[in-house]
């Protein structure tokens, strides 16, 4: 078999023209090949930098070269990516290799920049290859007669489908795949993925399907990966987060001038802006070669940083997730990550940035932002050697993207309900759905919701005579349209010059606390607020020294369990670190007043520390569970507490720990902690801890819009639909009085229990801790420990002028007492 | 749901507050709402968003409440009563009416108003289109309306208080907002946002659950 496939004319043409230019095909490339030319769908795994894009492509390729009378004019592969700015350099790239292999294939772009003249042109003969999003093929899915674009596809290809399994984006794309299977005879699909921690399910979710033969594609090749941690010159024994920062900015600029472009990752929006304006200010000389890429930047400015990238004329680029993903950039030789990178995974894939070529090293420096993230860089490079990855959970049972899903169809050229039913319960998302959940949905998009309740003048889904549902309306169709996608952004205002030019983004949220004539920086430029009108905020330049970062919502992520378990298991190691690991053995001044004044918490044990000071009574506890996870076992821990005696807490929490603090004495000790910290009636408690209603509110935010519930406004857009502008709590509020039987409502209280509570990772968490020997111990101040998140509580109150001043006070008072 | 009010004095002038998002003038025997947006949620319906039209029903069956639980001559709605087009919630409103048609009603225009004046006569509301005083109050809809020296009442704000609880917890709730020289009423429909920012120091936000009416 594997001799034929070597003897076919396509395979000896890409073989030839890849020896030409001097290439072999990888190992995995070659069996992605023959095992698509043998029929099989499957997932190839591969690091990026090794022609991963090229197994898949080339497959195709071979396969039209091998028999070319099997496929017809028009689509035939079609490659879902989750990053629009990936599909223009990947179509440069293919549309280079068919040009030189000497096939008269196109290969094109489509989404929601593509102009409206080249759309209809496509509409009227499709390319070759369509390079696309998954939300620009269900907009496809809402044309009319679109089924006619697939007639003849022979491949489906995902790429980068770890980055969209664990997504609503994921959901989207495996309802996109079932439909295509019903479109077109003979599908292949094929994933190619990063490594991640479940490539099995990775697979299974992709293909679910019965018939169809499958192959899991592994590259033997693999990154290097080479972590070095920049150590502060003194340790500071009593740490608090982002301090360090302003320090280590002078050890950032060597590493910038030594390399050729250096990438620097932050985690949030709001670091990236301060970081861009620290280095400049600590070495002006880079004015020019700076620049700064986030979420929110305007999209050309994105665009010509990015080109700017690759043309390699910056020395560096301060930016956020915004660059995780997408284009190689040659240049890139260096990688600098501040604080921490909260998961393995997106370590490594930000490493990987660097260093492109096959069998080069990718370099990433570690800078932390303050000294407990040492530890953090010992648990990540042991992490990274033992190649433990988190893996993606994938979503289910997400009404939202069904509801938009079906309305889709309806715009499009209608559905038959029961193969509709038939054709989403085969997805992976979906496969548990009821005959009754199904019949909901009918209703909801035919008659808004339960016949008992009259929704009068609704009809937005229709059945026609045809028996097929279909929607009528064009205004309905239109706002459909513009609806669709998975990607819920809060609501944005756009940012203009008063004369003229447009700087990017902020949340309404950040501006609706500022007033005219108010500093503000975005894209490294301080702002001031001249007006705003139309969803705009108009700002000229401002000399102004004092100007707020907007911090952006949701942008602190937390700590991945498999990262807090490593971190645990270095704490545990911290007192005797091996001579290899000088990231702890430089931290050990910390660790020895950490154990001295407290203890250090081994690997079965749990710390608890009591700290009374004249702020009150502090317990302290360390589950290391990520931030999340800690504010509802912070919530959980005073509602037991103040079943004991009521008693008020305010409650602060960082991905390491977390505070409860009172103005009375805390009823805790050997006697009770168990019972305390008990993992009987666990769920119950927490429900009765938490306002969970006020969480699934929140939660319900992105299924309204997905749902099509919220319509939202487009920034600058003139037609905003003011009159549809409704907020998705008012909504939920509603439909909790009117409708509490809503599925989309169920959804919002499950997003709550799987992703705001992390249910299983908390009831892991609670499993573990009554397997560990409790420690209380009382302190006379603040440890090394629990001052980071003391200090992250009175930033929440303070402004930063006070906070400064007011950690210095209560250092002292610690050093004093310390000293004693 | 019961009735909760408190008694305020503004200009000399008793008014009483309710939980029910409305104020009583009892010298004047008036009854003062806003914002009501009647006809939001059809149309939101007819746009292809499932809003339940049991929210109107519970906004007519709150007002029926107030109309017989207060000695009432006058019902003054001081802007938007109507929300856009005309649709199937406007014929439930005007046939819910009838039964009040011996007390005057009046509405001052508010950004929403903009359907055809017949319309408003058809239903035997009168038409103010920018104010109405009656000493010593100026009611409005829009703040930009106000005159100084003369106290005033208006809406369109649909003004909130945020409440921060433990943890990160918060709730908003709907209020008046009174200062020393005007009053901003809550919006009367249910089915409407709040608005929680307020600057203005001299302000106190009375906010109102369903059993209770509090000073913030």
């Amino acid at each position: 078999m594997k001799k034929a496939f070597k003897d076919t004319d396509g395979y000896g043409i890409i073989a030839n023209w890849m020896a030409e230019k001097g290439n072999t095909p990888f190992d995995f490339q070659l069996q992605t090949w023959e095992s698509y030319a043998n029929n099989y769908s499957g997932v190839v795994v591969a690091p990026t930098g090794f022609g991963k894009t090229f197994s898949v492509f080339l497959a195709v390729v071979i396969d039209y070269l091998n028999n070319p009378d099997s496929h017809k004019k028009g689509l035939k592969l079609l490659w879902i990516s989750p990053l629009r700015s990936l599909a223009k350099d990947l179509a440069k790239a293919m549309t280079a290799a068919v040009e030189e292999i000497g096939l008269d294939w196109t290969i094109e772009v489509r989404n929601g920049d593509t102009s409206q003249k080249d759309r209809r042109r496509q509409e009227r003969l499709m390319p070759d290859v369509l390079l696309t999003t998954p939300e620009t093929v269900h907009i496809l899915f809402s044309q009319k007669n679109n089924s006619k674009f697939f007639k003849h596809l022979k491949c489906v290809a995902v790429d980068e489908w770890h980055e969209l399994l664990g997504s609503k984006r994921g959901v989207l794309t495996e309802l996109a795949i079932t439909r295509l299977l019903s479109l077109t005879k003979d599908l292949k699909i094929w994933g190619i993925t990063a490594t991640i921690g479940n490539l099995e399910e990775a697979q299974n979710v992709l293909i679910p399907y019965d018939g169809f033969k499958t192959k899991m594609i592994v590259a033997k090749e693999k990154k290097k990966i080479e972590i070095v941690t920049v150590l502060p010159d003194d340790i500071e024994v009593l740490p608090w987060a982002g301090h360090m920062g302003t320090k280590m900015v002078s050890k950032i600029i060597p590493i910038i001038y030594a390399n050729q472009t250096t990438l620097i990752f932050t985690n949030t929006r709001n670091q990236s802006e301060m970081w861009y304006q620290m280095i400049l200010n600590e070495a002006p000389d880079l004015a020019g070669q700076l620049a700064i890429h986030h979420g929110s930047i305007d999209f050309t400015l994105r665009n010509w940083i990015e080109d700017s990238i690759s043309d390699g004329l910056l020395k560096a680029v301060v930016c956020t997730s915004s660059l995780d993903l997408g284009v190689d950039f040659k240049p890139v030789d260096c990688v600098i990550q501040i604080g921490s990178a909260k998961g393995i995974a997106r370590f490594m894939q930000r490493a990987g940035r660097s260093g492109h070529s096959p069998y080069e090293v990718s370099k990433i420096y570690f800078i932390p932002t303050h000294s407990l993230e040492l530890i953090e860089a010992a648990a990540l490079k042991q992490a990274v050697k033992e190649k433990r990855i988190e893996a993606r959970e994938p979503m289910v049972m997400t009404f939202d993207v069904m509801i938009q899903f079906m309305v889709s169809l309806a715009v499009g050229e209608g559905f038959d309900s029961k193969k509709l039913y038939e054709m989403i319960l085969r997805t992976h998302a979906f496969q548990f759905m009821t005959k009754d959940d199904w019949h909901w949905a009918i209703q909801f998009i035919t008659q808004g919701g339960n016949t008992l309740n009259a929704y009068e003048e609704f009809h937005k889904v229709i059945k026609d005579d045809d028996g097929l549902y279909k929607v009528k309306s064009r205004r309905i169709s239109m706002l459909h349209r513009m609806n669709i996608g998975a990607i819920v952004s809060d609501a944005m205002l756009k940012v203009k010059f008063f004369s003229g030019g447009y700087v990017g983004m902020v949340e309404e949220y950040f501006i609706s606390k500022m007033k005219i004539g108010d500093h503000f920086i975005l894209a490294g430029r301080v702002l001031e607020i001249v007006n705003i009108k139309d969803m705009t905020v108009f700002v000229k330049r401002s000399k102004s020294k004092s100007a707020r970062a907007p911090s952006w919502l949701g942008g602190r992520l937390p700590l991945s369990s498999y990262l807090s378990q490593y971190l645990r298991i270095k704490l545990a190691e911290s007192l005797e670190p091996k001579t290899s690991e000088k990231e702890l053995k430089f931290l050990h001044p910390l660790i020895s007043q950490q154990e001295k004044h407290s203890h250090i918490p081994r690997l079965d044990e749990f710390l608890v520390e009591l700290i009374e000071t004249k702020d009150g009574f502090h317990l302290f506890m360390y589950p290391f569970e990520g931030r999340l996870v800690h504010e509802v076992m912070a919530a959980l821990i005073a509602f037991r507490l103040s079943q004991i005696k009521p008693l008020t807490f305010t409650i602060a929490m960082n991905d390491y720990g977390f505070e409860l603090l009172c103005d009375q004495e805390i009823p805790i000790d050997e006697s009770n902690v168990e019972q305390l910290l008990s993992k009987e009636n666990l769920m119950d408690d927490v429900i009765g801890s938490i306002n969970a209603s006020e969480m699934a509110s929140r939660k319900f935010r992105d299924i309204a819009v997905i749902s099509g519930l919220v319509v939202q406004s487009q920034p600058g857009n003139r037609k905003n639909n003011k009159s549809l502008q409704s907020s998705s709590g008012l909504i939920f509020r509603v439909l909790e009085d009117y409708e509490p039987q809503n599925l989309l409502l169920r959804q919002a209280y499950t997003e709550v229990f799987n992703q705001q509570l992390e249910e299983v990772r908390l009831k892991a968490a609670f499993e573990r801790i009554s397997h560990s020997k409790i420690i209380i111990k009382h302190a006379k101040s603040f440890t090394p420990l629990s001052f980071p998140i003391k200090v992250d509580s009175l930033r929440q109150s303070l402004t930063s002028e006070d906070l400064d001043s007011r950690i210095k006070r209560i250092k002292n008072e610690v050093l004093r007492s310390t000293q004693i | 749901m019961s009735l909760v009010t408190k008694e305020i004095e503004c200009s000399g002038e008793t008014l009483k507050l309710t939980n029910s998002r409305v104020l009583y003038w009892q010298r004047e025997k008036m009854l003062v709402l806003s914002d009501l947006h009647i006809g939001k949620t059809a149309h939101f319906r007819k746009a292809g968003i499932a809003i339940p039209s049991q929210v109107l029903h519970n906004d007519l069956k709150r007002l029926k409440n107030l109309i017989q639980h207060f000695d009432i001559e006058t019902i003054l709605i001081v802007g938007d009563l109507f929300h856009a087009e005309v649709n199937k919630d406007i014929q439930t409103f005007k046939e819910w009416k009838v039964q009040f048609e011996a007390k005057e009603w009046r509405l001052i225009k508010g950004n929403h108003d903009r359907l055809q004046l017949s319309i408003y006569e058809d239903l035997g509301i009168e038409i103010d289109k920018s104010f109405h005083e009656r000493t010593p109050f100026r009611f409005v809809h829009d703040v930009n309306h106000c005159q100084e020296a003369i106290f005033c009442i208006s809406g369109h704000t649909h003004p909130g208080v945020l409440i921060k609880g433990r943890g990160k917890q918060f709730i908003k709730l709907p209020c008046f907002q009174v200062s020393k020289s005007q009053l901003i009423l809550p919006a009367f429909s249910e089915f409407t946002g709040l608005n929680t920012g307020c600057d203005d120091k001299g302000t106190i936000c009375y906010a109102f659950t369903k059993t209770n009416l509090f000073e913030i």
